[in-house]
């Protein structure tokens, strides 16, 4: 019997970048920070009240990954585009984490919306994924 | 600029006050004067945008700086304390044991052998699908 989801893979074009954005700029706490020998590097976070499922930050671009060539550029190309949307963030309010990471220099790609769920906008991590930003009808 | 973008700009600025100052002696009263609130005012903004109370906010904030801290060497569990703002080690660690399940000297020794362990045997920690499967061969050579 399958119980809890405690890993899941996050692609992104840059660790260095992604560990600047998740942990610095959005706060989440760094499980894991392991180097193999030819700089692969196993990169695990989490949000602060949510320490399961750890992210993890993989760069399939990275040598150290053994991914043919054909597959790393498909890889770049949706990287590149933003077109992987990789789930949903909850916040109790959303329209002021956006005013807060907005000022910290998050770019979104839409503002804080009413939809029929809660209230949502769509936030990018600047290394190819975008997430929703959802305050769930019920949170207030 | 709208009443609630005003609202929301006041209370952001509380909680990066928050941010900035958690190692210091702040108090309900500071935080909530940076935001020009009065503090019951302000105590309902900030639990209703932050789903937590700022007490609970600033808590976390130095428990969570704590455990960073304490993944460092050459600094004591009581240097540790007062560097995230706790005065008293007594209720630091009753706090900490709380959020982390392990008394802080505890996690620091856990801590020490999982940062040593990731330095020297990185694979240990690394799923064996993703070091088959994803991990070109020249990595998994220790």
């Amino acid at each position: 019997m399958i119980t809890k989801l405690i890993h899941t893979t996050l692609f992104v074009t840059d660790q260095d970048k992604a560990y600047d954005f998740y942990v610095n700029t959005l706060g989440f706490i760094v499980k894991t920070d392991a180097k193999m020998q030819n700089g692969f590097r196993w990169l695990t976070v989490a949000p602060p009240d949510q320490l399961q499922p750890e992210i993890a930050l993989l760069s399939p671009l990275h040598e150290g990954m053994s991914y043919d060539e054909e597959t790393k550029k498909a890889f770049k190309i949706l990287l590149d585009k933003n077109a992987l949307g990789a789930g949903v963030l909850y916040t109790p309010d959303c329209r002021a984490t956006y005013e807060e990471l907005k000022a910290k220099g998050v770019v979104f790609k839409s503002e804080p919306k009413e939809q029929f769920y809660g209230i949502e906008a769509v936030i990018t991590d600047g290394c190819g994924n975008w997430f929703s930003m959802t305050q769930p009808k019920e949170s207030k | 600029m709208t009443q609630q973008a005003d609202i929301y700009r006041r209370v952001i600025a509380a909680k990066l006050f928050i941010d900035e100052y958690y190692h210091e002696p702040i108090h309900l009263k500071h935080i909530s004067q940076k935001a020009f609130f009065s503090r019951f005012h302000f105590h309902r903004l900030f639990t209703r945008v932050y789903g937590r109370t700022p007490l609970q906010y600033l808590t976390a904030k130095r428990l969570q700086q704590a455990n960073y801290f304490l993944q460092q060497e050459g600094i004591s569990i009581q240097e540790v304390c007062n560097s995230v703002g706790f005065e008293s080690l007594a209720s630091f660690s009753l706090l900490f044991r709380k959020r982390n399940g392990y008394a802080p000297q505890y996690y620091r020794n856990l801590a020490f052998l999982k940062n040593k362990l990731a330095k020297e045997q990185p694979q240990r920690f690394i799923p064996n699908c993703i070091i088959q499967n994803i991990v070109s061969e020249e990595s998994n050579i220790q």
